[in-house]
């Protein structure tokens, strides 16, 4: 039978090795982002965050920032786990928490998101994606 | 002989369709049912999570979850919050299963769904097909309070937020990026930072228990595209102006789509709840001919332990009317 302290004392701890094809994206993305415009000196991607995100179409740096304005938010000590596919809710986000992180997603981003969209965005990845998707539009 | 037989045939029956309470977790007492809320009744049930302090009673609790509420909590992060993640699924479980006055239900056996809207509602499916009421329950929790509503034929939503709460990004940017345009002008209108705050948080809990209690989420009711706020109603001839003590204010939604229609049929009330959290409460009035005004929503609450106490607390201290028409029983 678990106990309640045995439910609380369980950690997700994903491994950290990069791969190969990691770096060569990463340098990739990195070339883009010079393109765009600014290039943050400790900007390397975080190991973490890259672990999950090999095959996905948001830049590690978009998720990392994402990463960023949820532990933020959320008031997140620093041993909390936060990877791309980190859920909101299960952060510790309410509704209004996660208003609040689309609002700072849109300033930091310079994008608008329908709520309806928002509604939708309830992991790291997808808000990174969505994100990602508008700046791209927004650009064309 | 015959008839011993068929009596024990249909005791199994029973046995297999409405679970026993005897069945599950025989260390915890049986739950005090109560009678379902009649029309326009409203009831409301709370959980302080800090005054739930036992761990043997976390990790009975635990045990009334399925494996998919079981899951999700596994995957929480922070104790404070895993705590009143757990507490939500134990209270909303144990609250509608105090209803079944006819067959006893065991907690852990309710059923959950959604609707295609994404609103959680009871799954009936499961063998109560004979003692299914017409209820209607919504969920809120904050790490430091947990609740539940319940109303029988119309829909209800709840919200509770935490008084103290501060947003990271200041009000007014944030009122003008998702409220309407009326409620910005009433907040920018407030000049001290506090009460404004204040309002902002009452403004938000009403804003939110209006969309979960018409079901549809966001994109069926985007917050800007309707303003709540509060109507003075004449009580006989006499006016009250200050809603912090008066039962004379109606909350009134009305949307910027559809100026006359469905909006005149929802109900509110604003609390001040255990003195640390405001909440709030929208149900569809059920006879909305003409939108009767003055009809107050009638309310009992409860602060409660499941299966340790259970403390009627309307008309106490402890749940102070902010505005709405409210009659606390």
């Amino acid at each position: 039978m678990a106990t309640f302290s045995a439910i609380t004392s369980v950690i997700f701890a994903p491994s950290l090795e990069p791969s190969f094809s990691n770096n060569v994206i990463a340098e990739r993305t990195s070339n883009l982002k010079m393109a765009i415009g600014g290039w943050r000196k400790n900007s390397f991607p975080s190991l973490k965050t890259n672990r999950f995100c090999v095959s996905c179409s948001a830049k590690p740096e978009t998720v990392q920032k994402v990463c960023e304005i949820v532990r933020r938010q959320l008031a997140l000590p620093a041993e909390t786990e936060l990877t791309s596919e980190s859920k909101f809710s299960a952060l510790g986000a309410d509704s209004l928490d996660t208003v609040e992180i689309v609002m700072s997603l849109e300033e930091e981003f310079g994008i608008g998101v329908e709520e309806e969209n928002s509604q939708n965005i309830t992991t790291v990845q997808e808000a990174a994606d969505l994100i990602e998707k508008l700046v791209e539009k927004k650009a064309a | 002989m015959f008839s011993f037989v068929s009596k024990r045939l249909s005791l199994m029956m029973m046995t297999k369709v409405c679970c026993f309470q005897r069945n599950f977790s025989s260390a915890l007492p049986p739950l005090v049912p109560v009678k379902l809320p009649s029309k326009m009744e409203t009831h409301f049930w709370y959980v302080l999570p800090d005054e739930v302090k036992s761990e043997s009673l976390l990790s009975q609790y635990s045990e009334l979850l399925s494996p998919r509420e079981k899951k999700n909590l596994y995957h929480m992060q922070g104790d404070q919050f895993k705590k009143s993640a757990l507490l939500a699924r134990v209270l909303v479980r144990t609250t509608i299963a105090r209803y079944q006055t006819n067959c006893q239900v065991n907690p852990r056996s309710l059923k959950f769904k959604k609707t295609i809207y994404g609103k959680p509602e009871v799954d009936w499916e499961n063998g109560d097909k004979w003692c299914p009421p017409p209820l209607h329950f919504n969920i809120s929790h904050t790490s430091s309070l947990v609740a539940c509503g319940v109303t029988v034929n119309v829909p209800i939503g709840i919200d509770v937020e935490e008084k103290q709460r501060r947003l990271k990004n200041k009000i007014l940017a944030f009122a003008k990026r998702y409220f309407s345009p009326d409620e910005v002008k009433l907040l920018t209108a407030i000049s001290d930072p506090e009460i404004q705050r204040q309002e902002f948080i009452k403004l938000w809990t009403l804003k939110e228990a209006y969309v979960k209690a018409v079901g549809r989420g966001f994109s069926a009711a985007p917050f800007n595209t309707f303003t709540i706020r509060a109507r003075v109603v004449k009580m006989g001839g006499f006016h009250h102006f200050d809603t912090q003590h008066s039962e004379a204010s109606e909350i009134v939604v009305e949307s910027s789509d559809d100026p006359e229609n469905l909006t005149r049929n929802w109900q509110f009330a604003l609390l001040d709840l255990a003195g640390s959290h405001y909440a709030a409460i929208c149900i569809e009035k059920e006879n909305s001919a003409g939108g009767e005004a003055g009809v107050p929503m009638r309310l009992t609450v409860w602060k409660t332990i499941p299966f340790v106490e259970d403390e009627r607390v309307s008309g106490t201290g402890a749940v102070v009317p902010i505005s709405g028409l409210i009659k606390q029983l």
